[in-house]
């Protein structure tokens, strides 16, 4: 009977999970074009290039760097709204919801807005540095700046999930912890330091396993925002696997770096377990 | 549940197979590039749907790069549509990997009677096939030319547009004031090979299977196009992205005196800005005068379900009639010799000024497309551009770098 309410489950993942991670897997062993055209079984020698392509640690690298820096300045800024409007703030309701609304929108819209705001010609905000005096900048359109700017504009996107999950979990710590340390002596940045953030410790790695996830295998922001340039400085690893798939056709290869990166992303996984999977208990 | 109403139910049904059986109701599926999406082909579609009962065209419109994620989902699993328009090299591409109908059976029935490929200009023709083997049918056939602001000339003090690369910087120069720029350039790799081409650059050798783009004349040329950016200050720094209309937007708001751009524009600046003065000069001369040939193909998948009734409708696309309409309402030039010499083409400003540029127009990745490997070779050349412009890196030694890269990808 057991096996027989899991068999949905199980006939859902196997069609929709476990069959393309294995055709992926099958297509990754081939060189030239599996499953549209021509192929030459090539057992590994798709990973071994793929280990040694610098195109491919660059866009690994870059990667790492959008994901850390995304999730950090996601978790940061969500935890530090949520600290403030998990309290009586007033019309705290209109402001949660506000900081929440970007996070609701599909990217392409984001990325629309974003990329006129940010237009170093005809954007606004290079006509408030003007009006302040201050020198314009090529936001997305030079190498350095590239990568942090969509950086901002990820984070800018995601916080408001990360507050509102914040502000749920900082409503469930007991009230009584808080009134012992006051009566204690804790001050407020001590309450918060060794109360709050130890016992937010099950969400924060909640929604760090998602952010990196999510990061490691973001293609909306660089496909969208700047197409992976300039000089490839926002070419991200998924963008890299499409591009090596549906532009380049060599989807053999393609399929090796999907892969590798599901096991990259599985082995974050475990090590944000790791590092962030401690026990609380009030 | 009474007698009556099961026998209401079984009549109902019966009858609905009946009425579906007898009208054979089919789907002709189309891709189509967002921004050609004419009139003209409009009415040929209404036109094809009147004189075929039953069928009914899904022409489906879409972005370039997102018609070819579509596509090659669709070759993967063996669903594709029946007729596809293609930007230039997805043709032998696809044609290569056995995934597109040879189009010689047709032709031979209906070439005469549509001038295929007696009317069509010839590179157009070879472009589109491979082995000796047609496989696609030029649609569109333009290329890129030099467009400017005869007001900002004309304030500058100057009567004509450059004709060479020295006058071109003169003039890009003196019209660069006010949060204005001489020159505005493109972030799309294509848009460089005018520039490569002037300068005498030979793209591909096929005898000894190496790419040629690390010359001393193919330096020169892209360090001129930096120099206009970094040194003389003439130029802005291209928005990074995919997005090719950035150099038009500027123009079409007056913000840039010279831009480098093709039929596709025409359309968008006169909306865009209908009182904007402006004109179409020829391509500039450095050791020749020469731009890129590029152009839309129509192309039938070997998976399609209805060949026959694609190329019906692919008949009427390219016929002379069509292509007069959509460009004499949208300033896209076409394949046919007889529409070249069409009075109404020549009478029009525009389609006459592009025009023009055909005459020495080239199409140069043709040759490099049969290698299968086009696609990698122009991904390393981006990255090389990219390295140029966009991070002020010293010309020849970043195409050398670059072009040693796409030898090896062309050895393999």
């Amino acid at each position: 009977m057991a096996y027989a309410l899991l068999l949905p489950g199980i006939a859902y993942f196997t069609v929709y999970f476990f069959y393309p991670i294995a055709v992926e897997f099958w297509a990754s062993l081939f060189r030239g074009q599996p499953l549209i055209g021509h192929a030459q079984f090539a057992g590994l020698a798709n990973y071994v290039v793929a280990l040694t392509d610098a195109t491919v640690r660059h866009s690994f690298l870059i990667t790492l760097v959008y994901a850390v820096g995304t999730t950090v300045f996601t978790l940061l800024i969500g935890l530090g709204l949520a600290a403030i409007l998990a309290g009586p703030v007033r019309a705290n309701a209109l402001i949660r919801a506000i900081i929440f609304f970007p996070y609701i929108i599909s990217f392409v819209i984001v990325a629309l807005m974003w990329k006129s705001l940010l237009d170093p010609y005809t954007g606004i905000l290079n006509s408030v540095l003007i009006t302040l005096g201050l020198p314009t900048q090529n936001w997305l359109s030079t190498p350095s700046s590239a990568l942090p700017t969509m950086i901002a504009v990820s984070v800018w996107k995601d916080v408001g999930y990360a507050m509102l999950i914040y502000i749920a979990a900082i409503q469930g710590i007991p009230e009584q912890l808080y009134e012992a340390a006051s009566i204690d002596g804790a001050k407020p940045r001590q309450i918060f330091t060794r109360i709050t953030v130890p016992l937010l410790m099950p969400t924060t790695l909640f929604l760090a396993v998602v952010s990196m996830i999510s990061n490691l295998q973001d293609m909306s922001a660089p496909f969208l925002l700047t197409n992976g340039g300039p000089a490839n400085a926002t070419r991200l690893f998924s963008l890299h696997v499409y591009e090596t798939a549906f532009v380049q056709l060599e989807i053999g290869y393609a399929s090796a770096l999907s892969f590798l990166m599901f096991l990259i992303i599985l082995l974050i996984t475990f090590i944000q377990f790791k590092l962030l999977g401690r026990e609380v208990a009030y | 549940m009474s007698v009556r109403f099961m026998r209401g139910f079984a009549a109902a049904v019966v009858g609905t197979l009946l009425v579906g059986g007898s009208a054979h109701a089919q789907t002709l599926t189309v891709y189509w590039n967002a921004g050609h999406a004419y009139d003209a082909y409009a009415k040929v579609i209404e036109q094809f749907e009147a004189d075929n009962p039953g069928w009914t065209v899904q022409w489906e419109r879409f972005q370039w790069p997102d018609m070819r994620t579509k596509l090659v989902a669709d070759f993967a699993v063996g669903n594709t549509p029946d007729l596809v328009a293609e930007p230039g090299g997805w043709v032998q591409e696809f044609a290569q990997q056995g995934l597109l109908e040879p189009l010689d059976a047709y032709i031979e029935a209906d070439g005469a009677e549509m001038g295929y490929p007696d009317d069509w200009q010839d590179f157009s023709v070879s472009r589109n096939m491979v082995d000796d083997a047609y496989y696609g049918v030029q649609i569109h056939l333009t290329c890129a030319t030099l467009v400017y602001n005869t007001d900002l000339l004309a304030e500058a003090g100057f009567d004509a547009p450059p004709t060479t690369w020295e006058e071109f910087r003169e003039v890009a120069i003196a019209t660069s004031t006010n949060g204005r720029f001489g020159f505005a350039p493109n972030p799309v790799t294509s848009y460089y090979w005018p520039w490569l081409f002037q300068n005498g650059v030979e793209y591909y050798d096929p005898e000894t299977n190496t790419v040629g783009f690390d010359s001393p004349e193919a330096a020169e040329a892209l360090q001129f196009v930096s120099d206009l950016i970094h040194d003389d200050k003439a130029a802005p720094l291209p928005v990074a992205g995919a997005d090719y209309e950035g150099p038009q937007k500027l123009f079409t708001a007056g913000r840039a005196a010279m831009i480098i751009t093709g039929p596709w524009d025409v359309a968008p600046i006169q909306t865009g800005n209908p009182n904007l003065n402006w004109a179409i000069a020829p391509s500039l001369t450095n050791k020749t005068q020469a731009t890129q040939a590029g152009g839309v193909s129509l192309m039938i998948p070997a998976a399609a379900e209805h060949k026959d009734m694609a190329w019906e409708l692919l008949k009427r696309f390219v016929s002379l009639e069509t292509e007069l309409e959509a460009s004499l309402a949208n300033g896209m030039t076409m394949p046919r010799k007889s529409w070249a010499e069409h009075p109404d083409v020549q009478a029009n400003e525009i389609l006459g000024n592009f025009g023009q540029c055909l005459a020495y127009a080239r199409d140069i990745t043709a040759e490099l497309r049969l290698t299968g490997k086009s696609a990698r070779v122009e991904e390393l050349l981006k990255t090389a551009v990219d390295e140029i412009i966009y991070n002020d890196r010293p010309a020849q030694e970043i195409l050398s770098q670059y072009a040693a890269e796409a030898n090896r990808v062309l050895a393999e």
